[in-house]
């Protein structure tokens, strides 16, 4: 982020229709890979609201644990003789909903938060940034049990304590564009004219700095999605009928040595979205980074 | 219950030789215990034993598959065996905490009692010698061993069985101290002769006796036992390190036969899969208690391993609020019985290893009934259950809490009353808040799952009233308890064999299976109880060979 820092001051940012100019993305190869990841996610995620080839309650007790094939399971069984194929599938959901919920309650409470800390006198920006140094030390994990234990454990509640854990790092990123939007010459001239702040932050601060905070979305997504498997692996998302690839792994772990695909599969599936996110994420980056972007 | 063994050769010579008899040389053979179980049955289904020595000698057989038989009992070495836990105490004082991780290091180990169970669940001396019961099963007259001292020095005598009997009346803080409130009176006749009197029959008070709360303690260090652990026992507290383990180390005045190894470390670990890795890695030689059964594969090698699989007093159930709608209706409890599939969800969830169930009973319990078929796998019986009680679009909610057998057992519960058109949600909730909102008031719940470890708790588990989070109500089964506890043996085993069954139609809960005793060990330690009888995991005769 010091990109934005050092510059005293930027070129106006692209028109957001970027991500539709193909000419781009043929030069980033990285979008277009992390796109067709996060694609394939959210394609899954929605047939299986309509489809799944097994329902994922179903115990098929004669097939424990079973290899690929065995007993028309296309990826085999679990060790409840449920379908690894619909699990992983509705599992893209439990993924997709983890990340809009983290995200979405980081980008809310943090961008306003950041813009403010970027537009105040110094003297309230570093108390306000102090105080988002003390929120991020606050474990997430501990949150997110602490979550646990007073709402009752589920993924709602576990995102929700991920979400707010994520809020300072959507501050600090805000607050830095913010900065570097302020000290922009039309900003300048805005001021002169007499617009109000609030008006500056609407019209000018808050489409500037869109980019970044799509950036920070896309990567705060993969982060979700790893705090989801974790918390899953640790009981404090959903219950043990909830599909979840955390859950899957966790449930797989016991047998890692006798039956390792059922680690593999929900690892693979979880190390593919992380990778998705993550590419999609520093695509946008390449594209909206001044500095990267004639690379 | 292993340590009887050691005891009986060097006390009774005789019985050791009708023993090695059969065994004639054989090293490991196991083969004594045909002689030992015919000992067994001679004894069997009383509960008075019928004299010292002899009943000691039945011991051998329970753990024979897995300990040396008499005739090469090896001598004691200044090896170190650890052995792997899961749930680690808060303190050492199980006078004011409770919970089973106190117990299960110290007693019989540490503290002794005046009686023991066998491993076919007959009592049998301890530091009591023998005693006697009046016929209107009042009075209580024990022989207590001479020549026992606490491991301070003092000796033990009748005066503090006294104490220490009254101690749990009026200084306990737990629970179970409330067995000891049917004692009217305990008094020392003479050091080793020890009279209690009750105040009704209690059929069950000597099989409490065996439990922590007959634990014989010195009067001199009752105000630190929290964090000192003085008893007459084979071991002695001697190291523990918060968070890590507990560390026993051999008692060289022990009144009974030496113990064989010196050092035994009791290690904790918070995940099943890392104590899995630990012995696999040779940094414990024991897992004590199995958490995923299925990961036993990776112990398949028997030139390495050694997995046993005996029984304990565990009932893994499916309570249910029987006091909610529309829970209070017996067809729909019904109905949910035959909507499972209990063989299926044991083979699934544990991997096969237990016994089936069918009410609040283990097959070890002296009334026990089979009634595990009670309600065979009938889904559209179950359907048509439901739609009597005009439940035919059910929903309920499974608080599991993080216990493995929960989480194992409830996807196959939730499939398979799905079948019979039961929606079940699934939540986690964590043990402070099943503790503080499940088993206490308000008892918000539906269904649950919980695995009832104590030895005959029938009276408190389903004692009738609505005063226990079951909110089984039956004055019937009320009254039958208690005659039963009053009324002479055959009253008592037929009252409870009555209970079972009424528990079963009254479909009280969805009992599961009988919890077994899964414990996997280096091929080379020897002497780990078959059965958990008791509260404690009993060391006195592990060794390794």
């Amino acid at each position: 982020m010091t990109a934005f820092m050092t510059p005293p001051t930027m070129p106006p940012m692209p028109e957001p229709a970027l991500l539709t100019n193909p000419s781009a993305q043929r030069r980033n190869p990285l979008l277009l890979v992390g796109g067709v990841i996060v694609a394939l996610i959210v394609a899954t995620a929605l047939v299986s609201f309509f489809w799944t080839p097994f329902p994922t309650i179903l115990t098929d007790t004669d097939h424990l644990a079973s290899p690929p094939g065995a007993g028309g399971h296309l990826l085999g069984t679990d060790l409840y003789g449920r379908d690894i194929a619909s699990w992983l599938m509705v599992g893209a959901q439990t993924t997709l909903y983890v990340g809009i919920v983290a995200v979405g309650i980081a980008a809310v409470i943090g961008t306003p938060l950041g813009i403010l800390a970027g537009m105040v006198r110094p003297a309230w920006s570093e108390f306000l940034m102090r105080i988002t140094d003390i929120w991020l030390a606050f474990p997430a994990l501990l949150m997110a049990l602490i979550f646990a234990t007073v709402f009752g454990a589920s993924i709602t509640s576990a995102m929700t304590a991920i979400g707010i854990a994520s809020v300072p790092s959507f501050v600090r990123v805000v607050r830095s564009g913010t900065i570097v939007v302020m000290n922009a010459d039309y900003v300048l001239a805005a001021r002169v004219a007499g617009r109000r702040s609030p008006a500056i932050a609407l019209k000018h601060v808050l489409p500037n700095i869109a980019g970044l905070v799509i950036v920070q979305c896309s990567v705060s997504y993969a982060i979700a999605i790893l705090a989801e498997a974790a918390l899953s692996y640790l009981g404090l998302a959903g219950g043990p009928t909830t599909p979840s690839w955390g859950l899957m792994l966790f449930q797989g772990q016991a047998v890692i040595a006798g039956d390792p695909l059922l680690v593999i599969w929900p690892g693979v599936a979880i190390g593919l979205a992380v990778l998705g996110f993550n590419l999609f994420g520093d695509g946008l980056r390449d594209r909206y980074d001044p500095r990267l972007s004639g690379r | 219950m292993i340590r009887k063994r050691a005891r009986l050769l060097v006390s009774a010579a005789a019985v050791a030789l009708v023993v090695s008899a059969c065994t004639a040389g054989a090293g490991l053979q196991p083969s004594s215990s045909t002689g030992d179980q015919s000992t067994q049955s001679a004894t069997g289904g009383s509960t008075t034993p019928s004299g010292g020595s002899g009943s000691t000698g039945t011991e051998t057989s329970g753990t024979s598959g897995s300990s040396s038989s008499s005739g090469s009992q090896p001598a004691p070495s200044d090896g170190t065996l650890t052995l792997g836990l899961v749930l680690e105490p808060v303190s050492l004082d199980f006078t004011t905490q409770s919970g089973a991780a106190i117990p299960q290091v110290l007693l019989d180990n540490v503290y002794e009692t005046l009686v023991n169970q066998a491993q076919d669940g007959t009592i049998v001396p301890g530091l009591a010698e023998k005693w006697t019961v009046s016929p209107d099963g009042l009075t209580y007259d024990f022989t207590l061993r001479s020549g026992v001292t606490f491991s301070d020095g003092e000796p033990f005598t009748a005066d503090d069985a006294v104490f220490s009997i009254n101690y749990v009346k009026t200084k306990w803080t737990v629970n179970v101290a409330d067995a000891m409130k049917v004692v009217a009176s305990a008094t020392a006749v003479s050091p080793t002769e020890l009279k209690v009197v009750l105040s009704h029959p209690d059929n069950l008070w000597l099989f409490k006796m065996t439990t922590r709360i007959g634990a014989m303690m010195s009067p001199k260090h009752v105000d630190k036992l929290a964090t000192e652990a003085i008893g007459t026992g084979p071991y002695v507290f001697s190291n523990w390190i918060h968070g890590d383990s507990i560390t026993l180390t051999r008692n060289p005045h022990y009144w009974g036969s030496t113990a064989l190894e010196k050092t035994i470390v009791f290690k904790y670990f918070s995940d099943p899969t890392a104590m899995n890795n630990a012995l696999l890695t040779d940094q414990i030689q024991v897992i004590t208690t199995v958490q995923t059964p299925p990961a036993l594969k990776q112990f398949d090698d028997k030139s390495k391993y050694t997995i046993i699989d005996g029984t304990t007093n565990g009932k893994v159930m499916m309570t249910m609020n029987d006091a909610r709608p529309p829970l209070n209706d017996v067809r729909v409890r019904q109905a949910i019985n035959y909507a499972l599939d209990k063989p299926a969800i044991l083979k699934a969830a544990w991997a096969g290893y237990g016994t089936v169930i069918g009410s609040h009973e283990v097959p070890t319990d002296p009334w026990y009934v089979d009634l595990a078929n009670r309600y065979p796998h009938d889904v559209a019986k179950a359907k048509q259950l439901l739609a009597e009680a005009g439940q035919t679009h059910l929903t309920l909610t499974l608080a599991l809490p993080p216990v493995p057998y929960a989480a194992a057992a409830a996807p196959i519960i939730v499939s398979q009353l799905a079948d019979a058109g039961i929606t079940v949600k699934t939540t986690n909730v964590t043990f402070d808040n099943w503790l503080a909102k499940i088993f206490a008031k308000p008892y918000d719940y539906d269904l649950t799952i919980i695995n009832h470890v104590e030895q005959y708790d029938v009276t408190t588990v389903f004692d009738g009233t609505p005063d226990y989070y079951t909110q089984y109500t039956n004055p019937k089964v009320a009254e039958l308890e208690k005659q039963g506890l009053e009324g002479d043996h055959a009253t008592f085993i037929a009252d409870f064999q009555q209970v079972m069954r009424i528990l079963a139609d009254d479909a009280a809960a969805a009992w599961l299976w009988a919890f077994p005793n899964l414990m996997v060990a280096d091929a080379n330690v020897r002497g780990l109880p078959q059965n958990a009888i008791g509260e404690s995991l009993n060391v006195f005769g592990l060794y390794t060979s």
